[in-house]
């Protein structure tokens, strides 16, 4: 009965794994540009990032996914999947946008005057001081968000997407061991965000200069 | 424009009744995460190897995995052994468990941003350790942690929308009630998220009155708000 | 207070203290009489501030034993929490407690130690603070106040216990200039008021005027005592003549010569 646990947990695994591996590095890319149109960005630019953050982040993820999933649905027929993978991305992003503005910010303003004191412009500026800097402050604090992002994968079971819960589901379902399933896929949630979370801490000490 | 009042009105009562009851999962959770969170932090700087491991334990765990897992291993998981909770009962409890583990992580961070010179100059006067905790430590690292705090109230409001899934008639749910019975999921379920937006609001003007209340000169310690 | 002259109250007898495999203290002996006021110099900070918190138990000493008056404070039964309500200290960060007025700060160990009723609390508060020149601070919070005053409220709250000896940890190294003079003035009066004090820092104006004991102590061991024209005028020992050369010349940089400070 074990190895029948095993087998589900992993097919669900694999799924979970690539909702994260698509939710994650949108959630980076969209946020960290948003962020700089934030901080950088014209007025106009800037207060629309305001509003998305605002808005992506007072709304439950869960309800972020229905909303998502019957907009696309409506739209194209893009399988639940997708549409969870994406979601999840938007919101994330929203997230990850407060993560890199607060560590762009703290970064502080004098790192761009002394850049644009040597003759770089803003884009270079940015791209050479600023950044840099900026993603190492942000290592802890974006943690955070990789594995909130890795537990919220479990949401995208509410529109039917066969990840490690709906696994653990099926097999409690066919098992009547419900403890033992839902059990079994907490400790591997756990397994996962701590090696995630070593993966992180290594990082951040490879990369560490004290700002 | 017609079309869009008469939805209000036959959603604006069910999406009232949801309203208040996210509020309460929330209000209960909070709470009973504060009653936890504050000993298990104390747990965490001041206990012996043992104590502090079991705090650890807790902790870990209840960040470690999602809320909804825990919520399944709470409603259906524990009645296998004999303990069947109804579906507000395993909201409550879940939530209020998965929040104490976040409370006690910020409290902790809290009362170890006071320092060891606050426990110092405490002992130097003459207390002793649980006095100075009590007089010296806690009341300082509870201001400190106010910012943190109200953020945790902000995300519990979010966070009752996954007792969707076990039936719970609060917000979320009544949402796809509706969505299935009358109208389209789209409308209804932007209509919930208008809604939730509305909440947060409220809880952040709320926050923002608290924290300026309790504004003592010295602590207007502006954390990164997440 | 009646203080009884020339008899000894603090006396520490061969303290050893280790962090790891680091020997802090190697051996110190130091014999305080009442109303005597010793001056510890010294190079970097540790050990002597590891050495007054072994005198108050902050931190236990490896080996070696401490006698307040006629009381062994090292010895197993000893309460800690009354040693340190004779024992007073202040520290080089200050450490008020943010949450509370200067008041505040005072009133807390006369409450909640000493066990005072409120009002009379009150009342010995606003006299210490009156007597370290705050007087018209006493509601302000610590993050109101500069290092110069928030130093004088925590000698005002160790004084409110009405300690019998006072520990000073390097009290104005955290100061700006401009600042030291008045944190220095206050402690300077409390000695001249007969107050027993230990004081571990780097301003030698003050050994000189106030101190009538100097201790200088360096890698963990005593290399020399003395009064202060023994030491600064006739040092014996090699390297407390080094020592006072390195730091004169640090005076002598800024605008204050070692030898005429009357503040």
């Amino acid at each position: 009965m074990l190895i029948t646990l095993v087998t589900f947990l992993l097919k669900g695994l694999l799924v979970t794994l690539q909702i994260f591996l698509i939710a994650l590095p949108m959630g980076f890319l969209l946020g960290i540009s948003l962020a700089l149109v934030r901080v950088y960005g014209n007025p106009w630019f800037s207060k629309f990032a305001v509003v998305y953050s605002t808005v992506m982040r007072a709304v439950p993820a869960l309800v972020m996914l229905f909303i998502i999933y019957f907009v696309i649905t409506g739209a194209i027929d893009l399988p639940a999947f997708w549409a969870g993978s994406l979601s999840l991305g938007i919101v994330t992003s929203a997230n990850q946008m407060e993560v890199f503005r607060g560590a762009i910010q703290s970064v502080g303003p004098e790192q761009m005057r002394a850049a644009r004191a040597i003759g770089m412009t803003k884009g270079k500026a940015i791209r050479y001081i600023i950044l840099p800097q900026a993603l190492r402050l942000a290592i802890p604090p974006w943690s955070n968000e990789v594995a909130i992002v890795l537990k919220d994968t479990s949401l995208i079971y509410a529109i039917g997407v066969p990840e490690m819960l709906r696994q653990a589901e099926y097999f409690s379902a066919s098992t009547y061991q419900p403890f033992l399933a839902f059990g079994a896929c907490a400790a591997l949630y756990f397994l996962l965000t701590f090696l995630t979370n070593r993966g992180l801490d290594a990082l951040e000490r490879k990369i560490n200069i004290t700002i | 424009m017609d079309q869009f009042f008469l939805f209000i009105d036959r959603v604006g009562l069910e999406f009232l009744k949801g309203a208040i009851t996210t509020l309460q999962l929330a209000a209960v959770g909070l709470t009973f995460g504060f009653i936890i969170g504050w000993p298990v932090s104390i747990m965490k700087v001041y206990g012996n190897k043992w104590v502090r491991r079991i705090a650890l334990g807790y902790t870990e765990f209840f960040r470690g995995t999602p809320l909804l897992v825990q919520l399944f291993v709470i409603y259906y998981g524990f009645p296998q052994f004999g303990f069947t909770l109804s579906r507000f009962a395993s909201a409550y409890l879940a939530l209020s468990l998965n929040s104490g583990a976040y409370q006690a992580e910020y409290f902790r961070g809290a009362i170890q941003a006071i320092g060891e010179g606050q426990m110092m100059a405490a002992r130097g006067i003459g207390m002793n350790k649980v006095q100075a905790i009590w007089h010296i430590i806690l009341p300082q690292a509870f201001r400190y942690a106010i910012p943190s705090w109200t953020n945790e109230m902000i995300s519990m409001v979010k966070y009752t929308s996954i007792v969707y899934l076990i039936a719970v008639p609060e917000l979320m749910t009544r949402a796809q009630e509706l969505a299935s019975r009358y109208f389209d999921p789209l409308q209804t379920y932007s209509a919930a998220a208008f809604v939730y937006l509305i909440l947060v609001g409220i809880m952040t003007v709320i926050t923002n009155f608290i924290e300026k209340s309790i504004k003592t000169p010295g602590f207007e310690v502006e954390m990164l708000k997440h | 207070m009646n203080i009884p002259l020339n008899n000894s109250l603090l006396k520490i007898e061969n303290v050893y203290k280790s962090y790891g495999s680091a020997e802090i203290l190697r051996g110190i002996s130091i014999d305080i009489k009442s109303r005597e006021v010793v001056v510890i110099i010294g190079t970097s900070g540790t050990g002597k501030s590891t050495l007054l918190r072994c005198i108050n138990l902050l931190t236990k000493p490896d080996q070696g034993r401490i006698w307040l008056e006629n009381w062994e404070i090292t010895a197993d039964g000893a309460d800690q929490n009354k040693v340190r309500q004779q024992i007073g200290m202040v520290f080089q960060d200050f450490n008020l407690f943010n949450h509370l007025s200067a008041l505040g700060n005072v009133t807390i160990g006369l409450t909640k130690v000493l066990g005072m009723n409120k009002q009379k609390a009150i009342e010995k508060g606003m006299w210490e603070l009156e007597r370290v020149g705050l007087k018209d601070k006493v509601n302000l919070y610590p993050a109101q106040l500069s290092g110069g005053q928030k130093q004088r409220v925590a000698i005002a709250r160790a004084l409110g216990l009405e300690p019998k000896v006072m520990l000073f940890d390097e009290p104005t190294s955290a100061l700006d200039p401009e600042l030291i003079g008045e944190v220095l003035g206050v402690m300077q009066t409390l000695a001249e008021e007969g107050m027993t004090m230990v004081v571990v820092t780097h301003e030698l104006g003050f050994a000189q005027d106030v101190a009538d004991k100097i201790v200088f102590i360096e890698n963990g061991k005593v290399v020399e005592t003395g009064s202060p024209e023994q030491l600064f005028h006739n040092p014996q020992n090699a390297r407390t003549k080094e020592f006072l050369m390195k730091i004169t010349d640090l005076n002598k940089t800024s605008d204050e010569p070692v030898d005429s400070s009357k503040r």
